[in-house]
């Protein structure tokens, strides 16, 4: 539903913040019952993180534990495109006794240079239910502010999110998801996204499959919106691929977009790699640099259609 | 009001070709000159900084000073009057921006090839090639001629040397450069290295045809073994208007650090270099224009650690720039990493880029 302001998160889970590993393992099950099959916004992840992420001009984080629970970055961006700017971000990890990972972080927060601050929270009410809240601000307004409850059963998962409810402007945005798994490998489910404004109201339905083995996972959501397909391909341990394909009614457009990842442990590299049929092709290489607690990141993507070259430098320490 | 409209420009003009980079250059802008630190190749092929060699370079060693005169009463010859400031400049990073992959190949022990591709960010990407020929004439340990330096852009710009050593005390040079298919420069200099002085005349952009030129004449002497003197005279002429700039150079070399002065029509300059250990190098430079009207004082550092692979230089600027660069050879591959990045406060602007150059 695309966030203003992307939240830092650990490399590796480059766009979810609340880690979810080990994933699911449908294939291991043998005592016959069904998996519980994951939130509906992990559809598409498996994919997505073979991709490289964008990065551009410097950026430095230090990461620092404080504790067993509290965990704080510092983040410094110096960017020739955009504004410079430092962002102090900081986790509070779960003691509940509900929480199935354990150090899956409750409570996010971050603040910018600017004053936008970006805040989540994930608390585990019963063991079966989570409620997760979103706040999102760009300086002093509030861009984003969503409320999700989300229920998993033995094997089908329902969650209900309210997205920006506002009383004096009498808008809203619901959604609902849900997901069954149906046999060992498949999984079906919907989203239906009910809007209403002042002005106007509607509602989108789209529905979701996903077919899974041991080596690879199909994805596909199809609905008025639009369509969005995506293949996980692990070739080898070292070797992983991803192939993404999107279609949006909106905008008129279609995007295909193949990546790949390759980890060299021995080096102590991981290298994500991709191309796209906007004829945009990027890559991004991280190195730990073994002896210290640090991480280099450097990455260039080239647009070749409109001939732009951006690149970027990263470090991370701790 | 004319002729120092033709003073500012032929200062300008003369200024480009002489000091490469410094001040702004036509082609050298597009990528720096090379690291005089940058790996050796195939028979010994490393810049020593002597001549002022086409961006994208390794050049093969060009001694700057003959091994010390024979003891007490000789003075040694100083080297040339373009190489004074060159040590202090030296330790200063260059600015870095997109990317850059550079090639190189040594075919023999006389025959270097590089091939150089920039993706830039704010400019235009393009491949170039570069060939680097030493040849036969050895006159030094480490020194052969003629040299052949040549480089070609995708869009057709060239940049070409020719440097012979004529006889022992005489060496000479001819530099041509385009932007496509346009002469930009074309210059020709002659160097006469004596016991205890040297002297060079160059002749730079000569055009019988429209009647226009520029003379450079330089002489350095040493008075003492630590102290050198010495001037430079520039003769610009162009239809209707001639001029002439002159301005002076002392230089004080002490046991680790050498201090030079340059003085004239054109503004000051002094440069001071430090070596402090083996591994830390400071410079301190101030220029100031008269024709600019402005001052700037920058203090540089480059820190060396071999053990590490590693040089790593940094700047400081009154103009509120910062700037580093870091070096780093990957062994066991012949690979070298740079990274580097400035930042203007002032104009809040920022500029990274990294490169990679194999062989």
């Amino acid at each position: 539903m695309g966030s203003v302001l992307a939240l830092s998160s650990r490399p590796g889970h480059q766009n979810w913040p609340f880690s979810t590993d080990p994933p699911p393992s449908r294939w291991d099950r043998r005592d016959g019952r069904l998996p519980n099959p994951g939130s509906f916004h992990a559809l598409h992840r498996s994919c997505k993180e073979v991709f490289p992420q964008q990065i551009e001009g410097v950026k430095m984080i230090v990461n620092k534990t404080l504790s067993s629970f509290f965990k704080v970055s510092h983040i410094l961006h110096l960017s020739a495109v955009s504004p410079s700017y430092y962002r102090f971000h900081v986790e509070h990890l779960q003691s509940d006794d509900y929480s199935k990972d354990k150090d899956a972080p409750a409570l996010i927060g971050e603040m910018d240079s600017t004053g936008s601050m970006n805040a989540h929270s994930l608390l585990h009410l019963t063991e079966r239910v989570r409620a997760r809240t979103v706040f999102q601000t760009q300086q002093s307004q509030f861009v984003t502010w969503q409320f999700e409850t989300e229920y998993r059963g033995n094997d089908f998962t329902a969650a209900v999110t309210v997205a920006n409810p506002d009383v004096l402007r009498e808008s809203v945005i619901l959604v609902a998801h849900f997901l069954q798994s149906v046999s060992s490998g498949l999984v079906l489910g919907g989203e239906l996204v009910y809007h209403r404004g002042r002005a106007e109201e509607g509602g989108i339905l789209t529905l979701a499959g996903q077919y899974s083995r041991p080596n690879w996972v199909a994805t596909l959501n199809a609905g008025k919106g639009g369509a969005h397909a995506s293949y996980y391909h692990r070739a080898n341990k070292q070797i992983q691929v991803g192939v993404e394909f999107e279609a949006s009614t909106r905008t008129q457009e279609t995007t295909t977009s193949f990546g790949y990842q390759m980890e060299l442990p021995e080096a102590n590299m991981v290298f994500r790699g991709m191309i796209n049929s906007r004829c945009i092709i990027g890559g991004v290489l991280e190195k730990r640099l073994s002896p210290l607690p640090a991480t280099l990141i450097m990455g260039a993507f080239v647009n070749h259609r409109g001939d732009k070259l951006q690149v970027g430098l990263g470090i991370n320490v701790g | 009001m004319g002729g120092e409209n033709v003073q500012c420009w032929c200062v300008c003009v003369y200024l480009m070709y002489v000091e490469n980079g410094q001040m702004g250059s036509v082609l050298a802008a597009a990528s720096p000159s090379p690291d005089p630190q940058s790996a050796a190749a195939g028979g010994g092929m490393a810049v020593s900084g002597l001549m002022s060699v086409p961006p994208g370079f390794t050049m093969p060693p060009v001694s700057s000073v003959p091994p010390s005169a024979d003891a007490g009463s000789a003075l040694p010859n100083p080297g040339t009057y373009e190489e004074c400031h060159r040590k202090c400049k030296e330790v200063f990073p260059l600015q870095m921006e997109g990317v850059r992959l550079v090639v190189n190949k040594g075919l023999s022990n006389h025959f270097q090839v590089s091939h150089t591709v920039t993706l830039s960010t704010v400019g235009d990407s393009g491949y170039r090639f570069g060939a680097t020929y030493v040849g036969t004439k050895q006159t030094g340990p480490a020194e052969s001629f003629p040299v052949m330096v040549g480089d070609m852009d995708n869009t057709g710009s060239l940049n070409a040397q020719v440097i012979h050593q004529l006889s022992t005390a005489v060496r000479s040079k001819v530099a041509i450069q385009t932007q496509q298919q346009k002469f930009v420069n074309w210059q020709c200099d002659v160097e006469f290295r004596g016991q205890n002085f040297t002297s060079a005349v160059t002749f730079g952009n000569p055009d019988v045809v429209v009647g226009s030129g520029i003379v450079v004449s330089h002489y350095l002497q040493s008075i003492t073994p630590a102290l050198a003197l010495g001037g430079e005279l520039v003769y610009h002429r162009r239809p209707g208007e001639e001029g002439t700039v002159t301005s002076l150079l002392g230089r004080y070399t002490g046991e680790n650090y050498v201090a030079t002065l340059t003085v004239g029509g054109a503004g000051a300059h002094a440069t001071y270099y430090h070596k402090a250990n083996d591994q830390l190098q400071v410079g301190v430079e101030f220029e100031a224009s008269s024709r600019m009207q402005e001052t700037l004082t920058s203090l540089g550092y480059q820190l060396d650690v071999p053990k590490a692979n590693l040089i790593f230089k940094g700047t400081v600027d009154s103009n509120w720039v910062v700037g580093a660069t870091l070096e780093k050879k990957l062994p066991p591959l012949p690979l070298t990493l740079a990274l580097g990045a400035f930042l203007n406060h002032k104009k809040n602007k920022f500029q990274c880029g990294f490169g990679v150059t194999i062989g």
